[in-house]
């Protein structure tokens, strides 16, 4: 397998690559869409402990890191799903647990330091791709999936406008208002076409 | 609403209720043909529509056990999920995007035109673009697709298709439109007009897109010619000594079967679900499956040589207002064995949301990280294309059964095998050259390509041919070997064409609804 790591300038800056070609995992998945289930609102009792949960909450803005959209909250609020989750389910528990302490174990082998000690983010990124194909691993990716870009709450932050029926649709909500490209054809144009 | 007795021996039994099966039922209704439709899936209507992606993903997708098997990416990242299609009341027509294309002249002599390809299992149809043209005017009449048969103006050009028409402008391009769409553009056949609301591949909640859930099939059970029963899952189709159909055994919602009578049988359940049932229901007399002494039950899957392909753009788009393909670039379709590969592509302008964008970008397991995030942040400057093009018939690629493991009706799982041709890896890379090209005109900064979505298009499995030796049925869907047999769905194309495949599916059943009448009256059938 072949990963790329594209390597930006700063957290929040994105480098321009004119040309990006994503490369496939080649790894047999553990992730079905039976897994991509939505997931409830979180709950119940921390099944980490405070160090796990610092790991944690660095790990969900490594996995979708957007520092500059979203909030630290946006982040804790993973944390609490995921932790609620494995406060209701022994085995998903002891697979996060030890998944986060073989993360830490790796960060101190490979830098001398805790996980949440590394300060280079693309560092942080190596070491979790290390992971990226255990089932611990894809359950909070897929976790932070839901709670960020199926989150009608955080869409206006993408620019993104959901939903639009209960609103007539886009009809007289800007479906065709750029201005750096020409309008299309006329309502007239296009009967003329048809020969209408 | 009619029922029909399971023992009445005069009905046709139409299994699926998509555009296949529902467009057929319909025209035998008119006709005063009798008919029960069994739909695996539930009933749905428009109050069921939800302008949100993973809602109705998990509303109405078949959903039941499949394996994805074969070179195709999706063996790995999408390993129970090989295609995207509905199992419902009205099929895949439900969450279709609604582009309505003809396949052209070459698409239908692929032997001809292209030869013998290494590896590939190219055949001509046994019915050319001539004869199916009154056919195409009749579904384009049908189904409301703008253009010139119906007089229907183009959808109006919405921000996402704009800058790549222009793209395509600046590059030379000339074949570039917002149609032909079996959408409204102007309020037609008790449909309104599209409100521009996105989501089409989420449902039409307003009806203005062509769908049988609210055309066909409501019109089949209002003449009181047509039953269509939902959370009916045919399991295997019966014959008699002579080798005719005689009806089809089915679970209900509770899992208690059935078996309902049949004067004929017409398969239409999607290109996994027709072979599967044809497999599924051999018999002493047919042991390789019912109609497939050519062995070509389940081979030749098809799914169109697909990719996507999204250009960043230096100002906001906002590709997600409006029709979700808003628009079809036609310039690549012809054949040209220049380019080095055999056959032509469509490239067609389709905004995804930003839940289907997170996933699709880059799917499977290392589609996370700052790259992934990046470009995200990049959804609101984005437009781009979905590729269609055509796809290499090969035998090795189809419908197989699990040796071992069942479903919950009893039913072996099926394998899905899709491995692309050469010729798949040549058209994909052209494609994305030429989509960069056009993007780059506008200004792009970042062009992402995307492998193959999950098959939403999938053909060939019961291929039509004239030599019953190579293929299942004959031009008008018959099976070679069982008479009162027909397949009714796109499994029976013998190539893919560049085009989407539902005109043509639909443009089939009407004249299929006219051989089946003609047959029944002669008193063949
Ligand atoms: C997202 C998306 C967008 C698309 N956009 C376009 C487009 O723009 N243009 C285009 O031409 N095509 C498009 N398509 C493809 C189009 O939807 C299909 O080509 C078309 O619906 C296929 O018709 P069909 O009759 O073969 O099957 P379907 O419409 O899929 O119907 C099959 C039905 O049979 C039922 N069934 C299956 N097996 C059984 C069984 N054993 N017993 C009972 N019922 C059964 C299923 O539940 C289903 O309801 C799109 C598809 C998708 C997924
Ligand atoms: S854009 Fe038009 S066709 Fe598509 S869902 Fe909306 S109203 Fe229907």
């Amino acid at each position: 397998m072949t990963i790329t790591i594209h390597r930006q300038t700063s957290e929040s800056g994105r480098t321009g690559f004119s040309r990006r070609r994503f490369l496939l995992s080649t790894a047999m998945i553990g992730v079905t869409t039976g897994g991509m289930l939505r997931i409830a609102g979180a709950s119940g009792a921390a099944a980490l402990d405070a160090g796990q949960s610092a790991t944690l909450l660095r790990m969900v803005q490594d996995i979708y890191p957007h520092p500059d959209l979203l909030e630290l909250s946006h982040y804790e609020a993973i944390v609490e799903i995921v932790a609620a989750k494995a406060a209701g389910d022994a085995a998903n528990a002891a697979a996060l647990t030890d998944g986060l302490a073989r993360i830490e174990a790796q960060a101190r082998a490979l830098h001398g330091t805790g996980y949440t000690g590394i300060a280079d983010p693309d560092a942080r990124e190596g070491l979790l791709r290390h992971f990226q194909h255990e089932g611990f691993f894809q359950g909070v990716r897929w976790t932070a999936y839901f709670a960020i870009y199926d989150n009608k709450a955080l869409w206006p932050r993408f620019g993104y406008g959901g939903s639009s029926v209960e609103h007539g649709g886009y009809i007289d909500r800007g479906f065709s208002d750029i201005t750096f490209v020409p309008a299309g054809p006329t309502l007239e144009q296009r009967l003329a076409e048809v020969g209408g | 609403m009619t029922r029909f007795d399971l023992s009445d021996d005069g009905v046709v039994v139409i299994v699926g209720s998509g555009a296949g099966g529902g467009t057929l039922a319909n025209e035998l209704a008119q006709k005063g043909i009798r008919s029960v439709v069994l739909e695996a899936g539930k009933r749905f209507d428009l109050g069921d529509i939800e302008n949100d992606e993973w809602a109705m993903f998990s509303k109405t997708s078949w959903l039941d056990k499949r394996y994805s098997t074969g070179g195709w990416h999706g063996a790995v990242n999408h390993p129970n999920l090989p295609a995207w299609i509905v199992k419902g009341y009205g099929g895949s027509t439900i969450h279709w995007a609604g582009v309505a294309l003809r396949l052209r002249e070459h698409e239908f002599r692929t032997r001809s035109h292209y030869g013998a390809i290494p590896g590939a299992n190219n055949e001509d149809w046994p019915v050319t673009l001539a004869e199916m043209i009154p056919w195409y005017e009749k579904a384009e009449r049908k189904m409301g697709v703008t253009g010139r048969t119906t007089g229907m103006p183009h959808l109006p050009w919405n921000n996402g298709f704009r800058v790549l028409a222009e793209g395509c402008r600046r590059t030379g391009r000339t074949d570039y439109n917002s149609g032909p769409m079996a959408i409204n553009s102007v309020e037609r056949d008790d449909r309104p007009a599209c409100q521009q609301i996105g989501f089409c591949m989420q449902g039409c909640a307003i009806g203005a897109k062509w769908s049988t859930m609210y055309t066909e099939l409501p019109r089949a059970e209002a003449t009181g010619n047509c039953e269509v029963r939902t959370e009916a899952m045919a399991l295997r189709i019966e014959h008699d000594r002579a080798g005719r159909v005689t009806g089809v055994v089915y679970a209900d919602a509770e899992g208690v079967q059935h078996r309902q009578k049949a004067r004929a049988v017409a398969v239409a359940g999607n290109s996994i679900e027709s072979p599967r049932l044809l497999l599924n229901s051999a018999s002493a007399m047919f042991p390789d499956g019912l109609a497939n002494s050519s062995g070509q039950v389940g081979r030749n899957y098809l799914t169109h040589t697909t990719a996507g392909c999204y250009a960043v753009l230096p100002e906001k788009v906002h590709m997600y207002r409006g029709t979700s393909v808003a628009g079809v670039v036609g310039d690549e379709v012809n054949h040209d064995a220049g380019r080095g590969f055999a056959g032509g592509y469509y490239l067609e302008f389709l905004s995804l949301g930003l839940p289907f964008m997170a996933a699709f970008l880059e799917p499977g397991n290392t589609g996370w990280g700052r790259s992934v995030a990046g470009a995200m942040e990049q959804y609101d400057r984005m437009s781009g294309v979905w590729i269609c093009g055509e796809d290499m018939a090969q035998e090795k690629n189809g419908i197989t059964l699990h040796p071992e493991e069942k479903d919950q009706h009893g039913l072996p799982v099926p394998l899905v095998a899709k491995t692309p041709h050469n010729n798949d890896h040549a058209m994909t890379a052209h494609a994305f050259e030429a989509t960069a090209e056009i993007y780059e005109a506008v200004g792009a900064t970042d062009v992402y390509e995307l492998p193959a979505y999950p098959a939403s298009h999938n053909m060939g499995t019961n291929r039509m041919h004239a030599d019953p030796a190579k293929g299942v049925v004959n031009a008008f869907g018959q099976a070679h070997d069982v008479a009162n047999l027909f397949v009714s769905d796109g499994s029976q194309f013998t190539s893919s064409g560049a085009c989407n495949p539902t005109l043509t599916i639909v443009a089939l059943a009407i004249r299929q609804a006219e051989h089946i009448a003609r047959e029944m009256a002669a008193g063949s059938i």
